[in-house]
């Protein structure tokens, strides 16, 4: 008998008990991982916004509480583009709206010849030609969706489009969107001399971080993101989703840590009479100590695991909303289940603190009297 | 004989519920190695007290206990001193209802780092010489009384301790098992050269020993003839009081004076 299967023995002793103990710690887990998958989707989904047309950073409104409302004008791309230690400058015009089923479908405007300077990833077809204002190039999904493809003829916001391209996006949002000439999406947007963000690529030898500061220190309109953790200057939801996620999670540890709490402090109770005889046998206060700490790690890593799975499936039946599914991709990354474990071995250690508080300062003879 | 056994018990007194209750009062005991001491007295009369600070499970108020020239007082390590020197055995067996026979006696054996399989094979070997090697499989709740306390033995024996103190092992079964479980705890410290220190309220059991240390108040009780022959009176109320100490037993015939060395 070796001194893990003695604690499991002990874990298996009340199993109902163990088992709504786990299931418990497992809820929490669950909505750690699936929480976090989510707030990774967003944060992908944020960064492939800023990596699009191989920028260095965006520039958008100052203030703007999402991106797709940023507006920025004329004057402003003007003033961006002229600065000498810029390369080009991408303004792209974004429209989300209803299509179809897709109730996030993206109409990204952008001028064709700018587009062709870093172009999504074409399937088949072509990309944009100047002059050529009637074309547009769809997302894989959105094609798929509406059962086009080249050749094929849409309709846009009310317009008919001829379907020249077919890209692979590089995120939902994009792959179920659409590139349009700018000039025509400002036309159906009502937002003629205005774009969303300004795609800036800085010359080489240029510091792009001193650039985008020195673009928005030079502007009373524009803001500057050069990564997702500053994506927050441009929209609040990335950062809305990370504070829910961070204090949905720490009420799920809470409850996780009282649940265990609760479990092993009935079980130490239960045992009083037993720790007193291991103590007389000769067992140290440290390997009491790690019976109990044990105990109360392995029903949580046993939670944890669970809850991983619970949280995989979870965000894919989340998945199953079109609503969802049209702009969210969750991330599964190491991290994400790093962390799940972490918060498993958090619980197991927190819960686990004072009935080995209590089991160690109980003197064998203590012990040994109680019934 | 196994030098290892001798317990040095001089002047200890501890007492209970701050100070109201005198369990041991000055109590001096000398055990030799390899010898088998059985301590009577009434209830309340320290015996099982003076067990458990000779098991370091508590602590004495005043006085010293030296086991195996081990200094209890200045052990540092008192878990791993019950763990090495000294094989309990309880009233109750408190085998633990979850484990096997096998396993229960395994449980003294973790704290001296021995690996998994000599820990199986030694309690294997141990549960046969209690005569369990049949029902090593079996937990305590399908053992009879007497087969609990051969398992409890086998587990005392463990760790092979120097000292085996045993709390009325017997009083919990009927005299036929009770007398077997005795002369098998018996049989085995012997042959181990192991001291024995039986609490019992049996005098047919107490006779067994080689040497009866009588308990009264927390004190070991001088024998008659000893008293006698270092010149002593019996004092006014003693005669009394000593008819009262095995009058609360009725059942028990009178004990015969027997060597005393307190």
């Amino acid at each position: 008998m070796t001194f893990l299967s003695f604690v499991l023995r002990n874990i298996a002793r009340q199993r109902v008990r163990t088992t709504l103990t786990v299931v418990g710690i497992a809820v929490g887990i669950t909505t750690v991982v699936a929480l976090g998958a989510v707030a990774g989707g967003l944060r992908a989904t944020a960064g492939a916004m800023l990596r699009t047309g191989g920028a260095d950073f965006i520039a958008a409104q100052r203030g703007s509480a999402d991106l797709t409302f940023s507006t920025v004008s004329q004057k402003d791309w003007t003033a961006v583009a002229g600065r000498t230690d810029v390369e080009r400058v991408t303004g792209v015009l974004m429209n989300v709206s209803r299509l179809g089923s897709n109730p996030y479908f993206a109409l990204l405007g952008v001028k064709p010849e700018q587009l062709a300077l870093a172009p999504p990833k074409l399937e088949r077809g072509q990309l944009l030609q100047p002059g050529h204002t009637d074309d547009v190039m769809l997302g894989s999904r959105a094609a798929s969706d509406l059962g086009a493809d080249v050749g094929s003829t849409v309709t846009l916001l009310g317009r008919p489009f001829a379907v020249v391209g077919i890209y692979r996006g590089e995120m939902p949002l994009f792959d179920g969107g659409a590139y349009a000439p700018l000039g025509i999406v400002q036309q159906l947007t009502h937002r003629e001399g205005l774009v969303t963000a300004l795609y800036v690529k800085v010359k080489s030898g240029s510091d792009p971080r001193a650039v985008a500061e020195a673009i928005e220190s030079g502007s009373d309109t524009l803001t500057t993101v050069s990564s997702v953790d500053e994506y927050g200057k441009v929209d609040q939801g990335v950062e809305a989703i990370d504070a829910a996620n961070l204090a949905i999670s720490l009420l799920a540890v809470l409850i996780g840590a009282v649940g265990v709490t609760n479990t092993m402090i009935m079980s130490v109770f239960e045992r009083t009479r037993e720790i007193g005889i291991l103590r007389a046998l000769g067992w140290r206060s440290s390997r009491i100590i790690r019976m109990i700490v044990g105990e109360s790690l392995l029903l949580c890593l046993v939670a944890a695991v669970i809850g991983i799975a619970l949280g995989v499936l979870a965000t894919k039946a989340l998945l199953l909303v079109p609503a969802i599914e049209s702009f969210l991709e969750p991330q599964y990354s190491s991290g994400l289940f790093l962390k799940a474990f972490a918060v498993g071995v958090g619980v197991g250690i927190a819960g686990a603190l004072y009935p080995t508080v209590r089991a160690v300062r109980l003197s064998p003879m203590e012990a040994l009297r109680h019934e | 004989m196994n030098e290892a056994g001798t317990i040095d018990v001089t002047g200890v007194g501890k007492s209970y519920e701050e100070g109201r209750i005198r369990a041991l009062d000055g109590m001096d005991l000398h055990v030799a190695a390899g010898e088998y001491v059985a301590l009577v007295g009434p209830s309340g009369c320290g015996k099982s007290t003076l067990l458990h600070l000779i098991a370091a499970l508590d602590r004495p108020d005043e006085g010293s206990i030296v086991v195996a020239g081990h200094d209890l007082a200045h052990e540092s390590d008192l878990s791993h001193y019950r763990a090495r020197h000294i094989g309990m055995v309880f009233q109750l067996h408190n085998l633990l209802p979850t484990l096997t026979a096998v396993e229960n006696v395994q449980m003294p054996m973790f704290e001296l780092g021995i690996r998994s399989s000599e820990r199986e094979r030694r309690a294997r070997r141990l549960l046969g010489l209690v005569g369990m090697a049949e029902r090593e499989r079996n937990q305590p709740t399908q053992l009879s009384g007497g087969e609990r306390q051969r398992v409890a033995i086998a587990r005392a024996l463990a760790n092979e301790p120097g000292v085996i103190l045993a709390d009325e092992p017997t009083g919990s079964l009927d005299s036929t098992s009770g007398l077997q479980v005795m002369e098998l705890l018996e049989s085995v410290c012997r042959e181990r050269g192991a001291t024995l220190v039986l609490v019992t309220h049996a005098p047919d059991l107490a006779l067994r020993a080689d040497r009866i240390v009588r308990m009264l108040d927390g004190r070991v009780l001088p024998d008659a003839r000893e008293r006698e022959a270092a010149g002593f009176r019996r004092a006014p109320g003693e005669e009394r009081r000593l008819r009262a100490l095995f009058s609360r037993a009725p059942e028990y015939p009178r004990l015969p004076d027997f060597p005393c060395a307190p």
